[in-house]
C-alpha cells in the first residue's frame, strides 16, 4: 500500500478485509450503506438512530451485524480523516482505491464525500474551541426618573445581560451602559464586523 | 436622603466661627460628599478649626449635610429659591455666602450624585481583537476569523466606596454571534432615535 492521505498513520490490518467484504456489496447496497453513513456524519448526535438504522440494513441484506459493524467502522477512518486534513475528492476516491475498494465504489464514495464536505467542513469548525463563548445577549434601556439623591433625573440607561459559556456552565453578566457609551460600543463593534468580513 | 429639620439653620449659624470664606466653602464640599455614617468623623475632624463643642460640629455638619443634599434632591438652581429656604432671622451675609457657595458646586454635585447612583455594574472599557483560527484538532488546516472582546466592568460604587472592582470579561464571538449582536444593538439605536424625536 502506498502512502495515503487521510492518514500518516499505518492502517489496522482489518481494513484490508473489510474492504473486500465491501466489494462483495452490490451497487444499490453499497449506495444504501453510503448514505446511511454520510446522514450519521452530518449529525454526529443521533448515534441511537444510526444503529438502529445499521442493524436494519444488516437484517434487510441478510449480514451479521457484527462484521458490518467492523466494516462500518473501518469505512469511517477515511472520511474522519478527509475531513481533519480537507482532502479533496480526487484524494479520497485515491485513498479507497489504495485500500483495496473497486473504482466504482470509490468513485461513488468519493462524489457523495464532495457532496456532503461543505456540511461536514463547518460542522468541525464549529466544534472548534471557544473561550467564553457569547451565547446570547439580552437587552432593556429605559429612563431613571428619580433616585434618593436626586429627586428628577431623567437620564437613559441601556442594561444588556450577556450569557456566558464558560467550559461547560453558562453564566449571566449584567451590564449597565450609558447613552454615549452604547453609541461608542456600537461603533467599535461595526468595526469589528468589518474586519471580520474583510478575512472571511 | 435626609430632610431639613428645624434645627439645621439654627446649627448653621455655627459658621461664623469659621476662620475664613474657603474653610466654609470646604466643609460644604465635605458635608455634601460625605455618606451620612461617616459624617460623625467628619465632625470630629472640623472641631478644631471652628472652636465649638464636638456636639456643636455635629449639628453642623449634619445640618449643611441636608442643606446641601436638599438642594440637589430638589434640583433648585435659582438664587431666590435657595435663598427662600432660610428662615426670615438668618444671618443676612451668611445665607448669601451659603448660596453662593452652593451655587458654585451645584452642578458638580448634581454630576457625583447620578455617579454614585445605585445601579448594575457599569461598563468602563471596552477592547477588541481579531483572530484568525488557522488550526485545531478538528481541523488541521483553516482560517476562520473570530473576535474577543474584552469588557471591563465596575461594580456598584456604592457598595466599594472608594475602591471600586473592576473586573475583566473576555468573551468570544463567532461571525454569526456579531451579525446577531449588531442586529440587536442595531434595534436599540432605531428605538433610541424613535424616544428622542418624540
Amino acid at each position: 500500500m502506498g502512502l495515503l492521505n487521510f492518514t500518516r498513520e499505518p492502517v489496522p490490518e482489518a481494513v484490508s478485509a473489510d474492504m473486500h467484504n465491501l466489494n462483495q456489496l452490490s451497487a444499490q447496497q453499497f449506495s444504501a450503506l453510503t448514505e446511511l453513513l454520510f446522514r450519521f456524519l452530518t449529525e454526529p448526535k443521533e448515534v441511537e438512530r444510526f444503529l438502529t438504522q445499521l442493524s436494519d440494513f444488516a437484517t434487510m441484506n441478510k449480514i451479521s451485524l457484527g462484521p458490518l459493524k467492523n466494516i462500518v467502522k473501518s469505512i469511517l477512518l477515511v472520511p474522519n480523516g478527509a475531513l481533519k486534513r480537507n482532502l479533496s475528492s480526487e484524494q479520497v476516491r485515491a485513498d479507497f482505491i489504495a485500500l483495496g475498494l473497486s473504482e466504482e465504489k470509490a468513485s461513488y464514495f468519493a462524489e457523495q464525500w464532495k457532496v456532503n464536505s461543505p456540511t461536514l467542513t463547518r460542522l468541525a469548525v464549529g466544534q472548534t474551541l471557544m473561550i467564553n463563548q457569547l451565547i446570547d445577549m439580552e437587552w432593556k434601556f429605559g429612563v431613571t426618573a428619580g433616585s434618593s439623591e436626586l429627586e428628577k433625573v431623567g437620564s437613559i440607561f441601556l442594561q444588556l445581560k450577556l450569557v456566558v459559556k464558560k467550559g461547560s456552565q453558562l453564566e449571566n453578566v449584567y451590564v449597565e451602559l450609558t447613552l454615549p457609551q452604547f453609541y461608542s460600543f456600537l461603533h467599535e463593534m461595526e468595526r469589528v464586523k468589518t474586519s471580520l468580513e474583510s478575512f472571511s | 436622603m435626609a430632610a431639613l429639620r428645624d434645627g439645621d439653620f439654627a446649627a448653621l449659624q455655627i459658621l461664623l466661627k469659621a476662620p475664613s470664606k474657603d474653610a466654609v466653602r470646604q466643609l460644604c464640599q465635605e458635608c455634601f460628599s460625605s455618606p451620612p455614617a461617616a459624617l460623625g468623623p467628619l465632625a470630629q475632624r472640623a472641631c478644631p478649626g471652628l472652636a465649638v463643642s464636638a456636639e456643636e460640629a455635629e449639628q453642623l455638619v449634619s445640618a449643611l449635610h441636608n442643606l446641601t443634599r436638599h438642594v440637589v434632591y430638589r434640583g433648585l438652581t435659582a438664587p431666590e429659591d435657595i435663598l427662600h429656604l432660610f428662615p426670615e432671622n438668618f444671618h443676612q451675609n451668611l445665607k448669601n455666602l451659603l448660596t453662593k457657595i452652593i451655587l458654585e458646586n451645584i452642578s458638580s454635585w448634581r454630576n457625583e450624585a447620578q455617579a454614585s447612583q445605585i445601579s448594575l455594574p457599569r461598563l468602563v472599557d471596552m477592547d477588541w481583537r481579531v483572530d484568525i483560527k488557522t488550526s485545531s484538532d478538528s481541523i488541521v488546516r483553516m482560517a476562520v476569523p473570530t473576535c474577543l472582546l474584552q469588557l471591563k466592568i465596575q461594580e456598584d460604587a456604592a457598595l466599594c466606596g472608594n475602591n471600586p472592582v473592576v473586573s475583566a470579561l473576555t468573551v468570544e464571538l463567532s461571525k454569526e454571534t456579531l451579525d446577531t449582536m449588531l442586529e440587536g444593538l442595531g434595534r436599540i439605536r432605531d428605538q433610541l432615535s424613535a424616544v428622542a424625536n418624540k
